[in-house]
């Protein structure tokens, strides 16, 4: 079964991808999706199979569920506060902590008064499977660089792959088009949580409106959309 | 001699210049009896003839047999069920080489792990939830959990599952291979037995 063939296409559990046993001497990196079952490589999660050179495979999964991954940037809710660390919720399997000083010029003598419910956008900093994931809300080099609590606005939540369409360079077609006939301030979280916030509320419910309807769409019918749209409302 | 003679916790059985207290019994320091602390028989056992002290000993032994109970100093066999930044949990199987009849929770702590470099350790590259170590016991530790040290060549992680589910064999003190992928996963493997 050649893999060629399935690239770019979408697979569901148990397809088989490659059989090892006819490509020797070659070393193949298996992303998140694929396992490796003797001589077969099986697809475990439905998907878009995906190749990038010279020799690693992977599925693209979009789902409401987030498996916390290092280096991510999300959108959590404190749900307590302990002496040492804050417990946020980050729409994973466990709840993550929060250090108390993991912010820019933190001492023990300004620790920030996280009230339950508050939004934050933070960092993921280690993400082991069976261990409370860590976050942070700085980044690597230790500067705030907009992490932290997220005030007044409208959140959320979506699917991971509309998160990572999202936050795709060049500028999502959605969020390109709003941006030239609209004012506002968005902030996405790799976990399926997105923030809007405008002057006016009609402005926050049309920008969450449209993004929620762009996930099926592609560039031109994004654009599209976001016209009909906005001629509906002037 | 064997006594069929029953006694309860808070019995009399002596006074201290009578009598010693041995296991199961205690001497009340504030006046000179020896109470029994365990349910069972009491059993009087002859002084030694080389000691200067010719009390016979009194101890209480359970009427039903225990299971052992972990002490200070011993090896155990324990199964981890959750790994933190600082900690890792784990409960008790084995004390030396018989099987518990209760549960003990042990506690693995960061400094315990390993002998070298005790601030460097990440506890996710030493143990995983469901990895059966072999651990000594430091301590009672405090009311939840006994502390447990792997801090030698001869303790850690004995057995492990790899992702993939099938048993990992050993390839150094840090790493152990799965037989069907190859892959390596870290963790602080203890050394086997020769």
């Amino acid at each position: 079964m050649e893999a060629i063939t399935l690239i770019d296409q979408s697979v569901c559990p148990g397809d088989v991808v490659l059989d090892v046993s006819t490509i020797a001497n070659h070393t193949i990196k298996l992303g998140g999706g694929l396992r490796q079952d003797g001589d077969v490589i099986s697809v475990t999660k439905s998907g878009t199979l995906r190749f990038s050179n010279p020799n690693k495979y992977w599925v693209q999964i979009s789902q409401k569920r987030y498996v916390p991954q290092q280096k991510d940037s999300v959108l959590g809710i404190v749900v307590d506060s302990r002496s040492d660390n804050f417990l946020v919720d980050i729409k994973g399997p466990a709840l993550a902590f929060l250090p108390v000083l993991a912010f820019e010029g933190g001492t023990r003598r300004n620790i920030p008064k996280f009230e339950i419910g508050t939004l934050l956008y933070v960092r993921v900093v280690k993400a082991n499977p069976g261990m409370n994931p860590e976050l942070s809300c700085t980044d690597a080099s230790g500067k705030a660089a907009e992490f932290g609590a997220l005030k007044d606005g409208y959140m959320f939540e979506c699917t991971t792959g509309l998160s990572r369409m999202l936050l795709s360079s060049p500028t999502c077609p959605v969020l390109d088009a709003l941006g030239k006939k609209l004012s506002f301030e968005i902030a996405v979280g790799l976990n399926g949580r997105v923030w809007v916030n405008a002057a006016s509320p009609h402005t926050t419910i049309i920008v969450a409106n449209a993004v929620m309807n762009s996930e099926t769409l592609s560039g031109a019918q994004q654009r599209i959309m976001v016209e009909k749209l906005l001629q509906k409302i002037q | 001699m064997e006594e069929a003679v029953v006694v309860t916790p808070g019995e009399v059985l002596g006074t201290t210049s009578d009598v010693k207290a041995g296991r199961g019994a205690y001497a009340a320091p504030h006046n000179d009896t020896v109470y029994a602390s365990l349910t069972g028989f009491r059993r009087i056992l002859p002084p030694s003839l080389d000691s200067s002290d010719q009390r016979p000993t009194v101890e209480v032994t359970g009427h039903k047999a225990h299971g052992p109970v972990p002490q200070p100093g011993s090896v155990v066999i324990a199964r981890v069920t959750k790994v933190m930044a600082r900690t890792a949990s784990a409960d008790i199987m084995c004390v030396g080489s018989k099987s518990v009849r209760e549960k003990f929770t042990g506690i693995i702590r960061q400094q315990d792990v390993r002998a070298t470099e005790i601030d460097k350790v990440e506890m996710h590259l030493c143990f995983h939830p469901g990895d059966i170590v072999r651990a000594h016991v430091l301590s009672l530790g405090d009311a939840r959990a006994y502390f447990l040290s792997t801090a030698k060549n001869e303790l850690g992680v004995v057995s492990a599952e790899s992702i993939a589910g099938a048993t990992m064999v050993p390839v150094s003190w840090t790493e152990m291979q799965c037989p069907l992928t190859g892959q390596i996963e870290q963790r602080k493997v203890a050394k086997a037995a020769s």
